[in-house]
């Protein structure tokens, strides 16, 4: 499997990556390029978040907005009306989105495929018209500014760009070692016989219902925190913002682009879309609505024609050859199959 | 209060028949395909704009241009199953779900950049007038749009079960090996369900233009209430699609007319994930999941 080659002879490589993304805001101080890192590394997060539920079980979701949301407006809810510290409003809003998980569960994990992911859709979309219909409970259509408290590390506010980044940073190694965690637990490899045939797995004695309940768990919950980090870090929040559809589709975008059901897919899938979409504004400027999603599904729809395993199986073998390895392990193919 | 339940009724099954073009077409490529058509409302979508620029244009009626609409959208359909459906069948949900979800997403924002997201209408001389039946106010641009609708559902229902053609497909539906050890050449087949399913989607485009707007993300609002529709009336069927999609349109109507003129969409939320929760396989059995 990709990853497991990645790891046996790429601890040092590994070593490398986290000491390059550790040192790079001592390197580069323009606030543009940090931004462009923060979202990449937000965005890897999510997708690394939507990949234990979406990926490596293959309950393709469009609804993760739910979760983010959620995880947004307990936080923000906490500060402005209580005061609380939006670092523990994060871990507030991941249990929130983890009770959340439940009844959405529930209801959703009745439909498969097509049915399951247009469900999904349903139940972000409802939390964003209630979010926007009770206006008393949560500002409602206008949304509201944070408060600007300055410099406080405590309030999960910063001067400069460079604490976001390294915030955005650990999260997604919190993501990529639970991840790296779920992968070789049993867990994982029940979660991914669910994936390959549900009733299969059923048949052989894997507790499918429970095993998918638990993975959404952890999945909502990681992604709740990218929520809370994402409305502290641009300092605004409406229903549009944090229950946006486009925050659905691309954590399953960047999965699937990269390689879904794999450790670094969403990485890749990620870094790829968004360089992509960077050098597009810069081509092209700002304000040409709709160029930056015709270039993603013409991507997405490439790579389901040509490559449905994922790019990470291309980088991977662009890796494998550069160390050269024998030519066997370079036809093997990542999990998706 | 009578009176407004009625009047909301009418305005919910007119409605509803432009839901049922669209619910048919991705239950009945559901139903032969076993493909989940996302970008269905974007072909609402199209069939909308080739109206409008025919009546721009050419001063055309809306209610002529079904006449473009509809060959055009058969072929557009016969071009996506030949060269993009096709190649996903074998493959797992992944690529068949977000293959037409890419597609989506592409039609949408192609359109948001060649017509940006200014709403197009089209003004005919029906646009305005109505039928008064007692205190009833029926527009007469919906009726004519309800009317089309049903005779092409009628129509359709027709095809499906009195020609060869159309009894071949609902056997590749229930069955497609067997289907084709009797000769029933099953690509064919599903060239022409999902033509038939695009040209019912854009008839539904150019019956909506008249008293609709055209913009890029107006299929979105047709293809939420066709899955819902769809769920309901039973994956794969027709019959049940039609039914579910009236019920639709008279439940959204009611609940725009009762709860809140932005609580159309949260009614018909509710009724989906009601539905998932109590009768999943929806209210009408038939073709099985």
């Amino acid at each position: 499997m990709i990853s497991r080659g990645l790891m046996s002879r790429g601890t040092f490589w590994s070593a490398v990556l986290a000491a390059a993304a550790l040192a790079l805001p001592l390197f580069n101080s323009s606030a543009f390029v940090i931004d462009i890192f923060i979202r990449v590394l937000l965005f890897a997060f999510i997708g690394v978040a939507w990949n234990l539920i979406g990926g490596y079980a293959k309950q393709l979701s469009l609804g993760h907005a739910a979760f983010f949301g959620l995880g947004a407006y307990t936080s923000t809810i906490l500060l402005i009306r209580y005061g609380v510290s939006p670092w523990i409003g994060m871990l507030a809003g991941g249990v929130v989105a983890m009770l959340a998980s439940l009844p959405i569960g529930a209801l959703c994990f009745r439909l498969r495929g097509p049915y399951f992911a247009i469900a999904t859709i349903a139940t972000a979309q409802v939390l964003m018209l209630l979010f926007l219909k009770f206006r008393d409970f949560a500002w409602g259509a206008e949304g509201t500014t944070m408060p600007n408290l300055g410099d406080a590390p405590l309030m999960m506010q910063f001067e400069g760009k460079a604490p976001y980044y390294y915030i955005a940073l650990a999260l997604l190694a919190i993501g990529l070692v639970i991840t790296y965690l779920i992968e070789r637990s049993w867990m994982g490899y029940y979660l991914v016989a669910v994936g390959e045939d549900e009733d299969a797995a059923e048949a052989i004695g894997v507790d499918a219902p429970r095993i998918k309940r638990n993975v959404y768990l952890i999945s909502a919950f990681l992604t709740a925190l990218a929520g809370t980090f994402y409305v502290q870090y641009i300092y605004f929040i409406d229903p549009n913002t944090a229950f946006s559809f486009n925050v659905s589709v691309e954590a399953a975008l960047v999965s699937i682009v990269g390689g879904i059901g794999t450790l670094w897919g969403p990485v890749v899938g990620t870094v790829l879309l968004e360089a992509t979409s960077a050098l597009l504004e810069s081509w092209l400027g700002g304000g040409h609505g709709g160029v930056q999603l015709t270039v993603y599904s013409l991507i997405l729809i490439a790579v389901i024609l040509v490559r449905p395993s994922g790019l990470i199986g291309i980088v991977a073998d662009a890796y494998e050859r550069l160390v050269h390895v024998s030519a066997a392990r370079t036809k093997e193919v990542p999990l998706d199959g | 209060m009578l009176t407004t339940v009625a009047q909301a009724v009418v305005n919910g099954l007119l409605i509803g028949g432009i839901y049922a073009l669209v619910s048919i077409g991705v239950t009945l490529i559901f139903g032969v395909v076993k493909i989940v058509n996302f970008a269905q409302g974007e072909f609402v979508m199209i069939g909308m704009y080739i109206s409008y620029f025919l009546a721009a244009s050419f001063g055309i009626d809306p209610l002529v241009s079904l006449v473009v609409s509809m060959p055009a959208l058969f072929v557009v359909g016969i071009v996506l199953q030949h060269f993009f459906i096709r190649r996903v069948l074998a493959l797992g949900d992944m690529p068949q779900i977000f293959l037409t979800f890419a597609l989506s997403l592409l039609l949408v924002n192609v359109a948001l950049l060649l017509f940006t997201a200014n709403y197009r209408t089209v003004q005919t001389s029906y646009s305005e007038t109505a039928i008064h039946i007692g205190t009833l106010y029926i527009p007469m641009a919906k009726l004519i749009a309800f009317a089309v609708a049903m005779l092409l559902s009628g129509l359709l229902w027709v095809f499906l079960h009195a020609t060869d053609l159309g009894k071949a497909m609902r056997a590749a539906a229930q069955n497609r090996d067997v289907a084709m050890l009797m000769g029933i050449n099953p690509d064919r087949v599903f060239c022409i369900a999902v033509g038939v399913a695009l040209a019912l989607a854009g008839a539904a485009g150019s019956l909506l233009m008249p008293f609709y707007p055209a913009y890029p993300l107006v299929g979105q609002v047709f293809v939420l209430m066709a899955f819902v529709a769809v769920v309901l009336g039973t994956l794969g069927n027709v019959t049940g699609a039609l039914i579910a999609s009236l019920m639709m349109g008279v439940a959204e109507s009611l609940g725009i007319q009762f709860v809140g003129a932005d609580s159309g969409l949260i009614v018909v939320f509710a009724m989906l994930l009601l539905t998932l929760a109590v009768r999943p396989n929806g209210l009408f059995g038939g073709w099985n999941r």
